[in-house]
Order: structure tokens, then sequence, then C-alpha cells
């Protein structure tokens, strides 16, 4: 692929041929860094307007919206319960569902046949009684109903249409990049920049200029019968005695190995960008982002010990045990609880044994946020290691941060030592945060 | 020197260049460790595992507590300050299916005051608030998925006492499940005084 592109490059122009090598080596080093997209969350979706109604039908909805609706649709739509359109035709009686509303397990208790077909029929759920109903309060509520299930069919309709729109054009991702002024250090790395990308240049240009001699040979007298590969070995042979050639490439050698050497030896043990595929894909950004689930939730150990806990199946079952059952993803956690063997989740963030952390002595004593050493875990279909973890990183971070000594009075001597000698304020280094033995033992 | 081997010269170019630019990290890797044995323990840890356990049953190194025991380190037994303070041993033995006699006989052991309060709100955003809502009517943003989160401020529910709130939060009911296994029983009982609060509306 190489030899193509460098025939096609001999066949234009020089002007072009430059251009295109510059252009060349500049997409190689676009390409050579990661660009990541970040998707920003798609906008709630418009809630269904629901119809107004008149007189008794008002209080009644009131009633309804407070009382009922968690677990009623006025459509026939199922949601807990059974979807309440057309009850009054369906129930026995309109005294009947008086006493049903009011007090339902005793109505199922008393033998009612009715009542127990719909008991049975909704999966044996029991209905919360609701003593405090007067007989008004309840046709309020039927009156209400009845007004509603036929246009708020037309509304949920609609709404649906809506939620839909609203769905495709949300989930716009983009990237943002910010400039500021460009530092010294910017600078210097621009212009060493170019001058590498000078140095390959010029290599990339004898070696057309070599390839093309082979390929159409300039007729002279000295070569005028000699064959493609005599004429490359002799381009190859003159560039190779070339010095000014040789210095170029062993150079360009050097800086290459030097750097590449460098970076090896600093990324041994840094594991940042680990992201492992999990057992189950289980994502943060629809749990902690999108349904704003506490942390704590679920790693229940951040506030109160050394680890922060991975969750055991059963806090999954606390949702999963009624929504998205059939999900191939969820059945994975009913598979683990039947065979009795936890998920193996792959651990992301892997402190060597040599160094002592505690979650809950940054969680719950430093009020430090999870997203300060874990990044924006709210965004992340899969978590990945965001910081470094070094010691350098800790102890900058010790360096930086100031004690939260306000009313904690554990703190007053301390503050008062350190007043003594400092007028700056009381930061986690003055209190021991960079003694080796604080994490090393 | 390089000339007469022209082949070989190209093709260890050619692997070069493959293998510079192959040679980076994927995101299932963690790369190389300067102590391996510093990451993968050789004592037992229970969330790292390289080696099946040939102690326990199943090679894992995680091991249920023994039954009936209680881990005592986040187990607080003694509430409340002063004149006020007052000793609970926390022990809850009603079944689950018993919520009448959890209503009878359960009282919140903790004192009422503005601390607990302020603690009860704090728990009940990390671990209630996303199905029951910031203010208790039941439209926390799962609600809308999972349906059927009551209002605290309804007639049904505005009145239910502390033994049942405290034997709701342990055992769950209805379409609640249990959360005894995540919150000790003295964070469940702020929580509960943070509930008689919302049921205020």
């Amino acid at each position: 692929m190489l030899i193509h592109s460098i025939n096609v490059v001999r066949k234009m122009s020089y002007v072009y041929k430059l251009s295109s090598v510059v252009f060349l080596s500049l997409m190689l080093l676009v390409f050579s860094n990661h660009v990541k997209a970040q998707d920003s969350t798609a906008g709630g979706a418009p809630a269904a307007a629901a119809p107004a109604g008149g007189g008794d039908a008002e209080k009644g909805k009131t009633l309804f919206t407070n009382n009922c609706a968690q677990c009623h649709a006025v459509t026939g739509e199922k949601v807990v319960g059974p979807g309440l359109k057309g009850i009054e035709e369906r129930a026995p009686s309109r005294d009947w569902l008086h006493k049903w509303i009011r007090n339902s397990s005793a109505v199922i208790a008393s033998g009612d046949a009715y009542a127990n077909q719909v008991f049975n029929a909704n999966g044996k759920v029991q209905m919360p009684s609701f003593p405090g109903l007067s007989d008004a309060d309840i046709d309020g509520m039927l009156a209400y109903i009845d007004q509603a299930s036929k246009p708020a069919q037309e509304a949920s309709l609609e709404a649906g249409k809506d939620t839909k729109n609203a769905g495709g054009v949300g989930n716009s991702g983009g990237t943002s990049i910010s400039s500021g002024g460009p530092s010294e250090l910017f600078t210097f790395v621009l212009v060493a920049l170019l001058i590498v990308m000078l140095l390959v240049l010029g290599v990339l240009l004898v070696i057309v200029t070599i390839l093309s001699k082979a390929v159409s040979p300039v007729t002279t007298e000295n070569i005028q019968t000699s064959s493609f590969g005599q004429r490359l070995k002799t381009g190859m042979s003159d560039a190779f005695n070339n010095p000014t050639l040789r210095s170029i490439v062993i150079i360009l050698f050097l800086l290459v190995a030097t750097k590449e050497t460098i970076d090896g030896a600093y990324s041994i043990g840094i594991q940042k960008g680990y992201a492992p595929k999990q057992p189950i894909a289980y994502s943060h950004k629809l749990h902690a982002g999108q349904y704003k689930i506490d942390c704590n939730y679920c790693h229940t150990g951040a506030q109160k010990g050394k680890s922060a806990t991975i969750p055991a199946a059963n806090i999954c079952m606390n949702c999963h045990g009624v929504i998205k059952k059939e999900s191939p993803e969820i059945q994975k956690i009913y598979a683990a609880i039947e065979t009795n063997r936890p998920i193996e989740w792959v651990r992301v963030h892997n402190l060597p044994d040599l160094a002592y952390f505690n979650h809950a002595q940054h969680v719950n004593v430093g009020n430090v946020q999870c997203q300060t050493c874990h990044g924006e875990i709210q965004n992340m279909e899969v978590v990945e290691q965001r910081s470094s973890l070094t010691m350098g990183w800790c102890i900058d971070c010790h360096r930086r941060t100031e004690v939260n000594t306000k009313d904690n009075a554990y703190y007053d001597k301390l503050v008062a030592i350190h007043r003594k000698e400092s007028s700056e304020p009381l930061k986690v280094a003055n209190i021991g945060g960079l003694e080796c033995s604080k994490c090393h033992y | 020197m390089i000339t007469k081997h022209t082949g070989i010269t190209i093709l260890a170019l050619a692997g070069l260049i493959l293998g510079g630019s192959s040679c980076e990290k994927g995101h299932n890797d963690t790369g190389l460790v300067y102590a391996p044995q510093m990451y993968e323990s050789v004592g037992y840890e229970p969330y790292r595992q390289i080696r099946p356990n040939p102690i326990n049953p199943e090679g894992l190194n995680m091991r249920l507590p023994a039954k009936g025991t209680v881990s005592r380190p986040n187990y607080r037994t003694t509430f409340g300050e002063g004149a006020f303070e007052t000793t609970d041993m926390m022990m809850y033995n009603i079944p689950a299916d018993s919520i009448g006699i959890a209503e009878r006989v359960l009282t919140n052991p903790i004192p009422d005051s503005e601390k607990a309060l302020a603690e009860g709100q704090i728990l009940y955003t990390r671990y209630c608030s996303h199905c029951h809502g910031t203010t208790g009517k039941g439209d926390g943003p799962v609600a809308k998925q999972y349906k059927g989160v009551p209002n605290y401020s309804t007639d049904a529910y505005k009145t239910m006492n502390d033994g049942h709130i405290f034997h709701v939060i342990t055992h769950g009911k209805g379409r609640m499940w249990p959360h005894g296994s995540q919150i000790t029983p003295d964070d469940r009982w702020k929580i509960v005084q943070y509930v008689h609060k919302l049921q205020q509306g």
C-alpha cells in the first residue's frame, strides 16, 4: 500500500507532491490523538397533559391523582392495577365499588366472586385500603375517570408521538474544544514537532527520488541498460553513503526511540484508561445519569468502610425484580441468583497492596465527591479509570485540599497550632497527609 | 550492506511500522506493572480473586457471614446525647409477613432532633428519593419507569406509623423490595423520622 501511494505521488507534479506529503503527515498526527465525543443527555419527554374536568369531577381528579394514579391509568392500559376505563360498566354495582375502594381485602375475604376474579387476574397484588374516602369522594373520582377516559386516550397517543420526536432530536453528540492563549510549553512542542516533521519530510522526499529514479530511468550514458533492481540498488547505496541523510535518519531514530522508552517506562503500573468489559453490560450513564440513583444506593460501603463495595445481586433485584425482567442482560442476574453464584464483575480501579486507601476517610470525613477521583461516572456507558492513581496524584491533591474544620471540635487544637506557624489555611498535608506511614505500612 | 538484502530490509521496515502502531494498550488490558504480586495478592481478598480458593465452597474468596451474626463497626446501640440518651439493641426479629405486629410494637428509639432529621434527609436522598421523589410525592426519576410508587402525604399513607415504615424499609411491601441489607437499623430509624416529615406534605 505504501509503495502504491508512493507510485501515485510520483506521477504528480513536485508542488503537489510536497503538499500531499505534508497532508499525509498531518493526517497521521491527527489520527494518533484519540478524540472522544461525549453524548449530551437527551432532554426530558414532555408529560401528557391531563384534560381538565369541572364540578364534581374536578375534586375527583385531585383525589385520583393523589391516591390512585400511581397504580391505575384512566385508560384501558394496565399499570400496576388494571386500567380504569369503563370501570362502572364492568363492576357489579356502584355500591360494590364504594366498598371495594375503601377496603378491598375485606371484600375479597367475604368471598365475593368478582372481587376474587379481579384479585387473581392482577397477580394477587393487594390494593391499599382507603377508609378515609366518602361515597361522594368515590363518585367524584368515578365521574373523573368516565370524563377523562376518552379524551385521555387521544392525548396519550399524541404524547407518545411527541416523545418519539423528542428522542430523535435530543440525541446530538459533539465535542467542544476550548482554546486559551498558547503557553510557552505549547509553543515549544509546536516548534519541536515542526522540526521533526521537516526531517521526516526530507527522508520521504529522498525515498521518493530514489524510487522515481529507479522506476523511470534518466537516459544518461553511464546507466543506459540497467534493470530496475540495479537502479534501485545504486539509488539506495548513493543515499546510504550520503552523510547528511544518514545523520538525519539516525537523529530521527534516536528521537523516536528515546520518546518511546520514556513513555513506556512512565506507563508501567499506570492503568488510566482501563475500561474492562464487564460480565453484564451495566450502564452507569443510565442508572446514575438518567435515573439519578445515588452512588451510595449500590455502593453502600463508601461512607462506612475501606471498600466502596460492589453490590450483590439482591440490590439489582430491588428494581429488576419488577422492571425489565425479560432483557437478556438482566436474565444474567436471575441466573446468578438461581445458581447461587455471585456475578463476577471485573475490578476497574486496582490499587497495589503497598498503598492503603480508605473510602470512608475520603468520602465521609473528607467530603470528597465520587467524581473527583472517578471522573464523570454518570456519563460513562462502560466505567473507565479516569485518574492515574499514582502517588504523585495522591500527594498533589493532599497538598491542594483544605481540611473542612468548621464545627468539628476534633480539629480545634490542630488549627490553633497551625495558626501559630502559618497564615495559610489548614491543608491535608499539614495534618499528616504527606507522611509515608499514613498510606504505606 | 543494506542494499544487498532489499527484500529483508523492506520486510523489517514494514514490521517496525506495524509493530509500532499496533502496540497501543487495549481497554481490556491493565498493562505492565512493577510488582504483580502487589496487585494479584497472595492473601485472600474479597474483591479480587485470581486463583480458586481451595477452602471455601465453589472456590470463592467471599463467604457469607455466619447466620445470625451482626457486623459491629457500624452498628450503634446508643442514641441521642446527655439527658436524651437512649439505648436500644436494634434487634429486629419480626418476620416479613407480620407488618401488623411491627405497627403495634415498634417505636423509634432515636429521639427526635434536628440533627437526626438532617441525617435522615441525607439518607433519604441516598436510598429513597430516586423512586419516592425528593418531597415524597412518588415522583422520582425511577418512579416513572417503575410505576406504583405512592405519595406519602395522601390519605392512605399519611397516617402510617413508625413500625409500619421501618418494617417496609426492612422487608419491602407490594412492589417495593427489601432494603434491610443496604441500610443499618439506626439509619432506617432516621429515615423513618424524615418520612414522617414528608407525610405532612
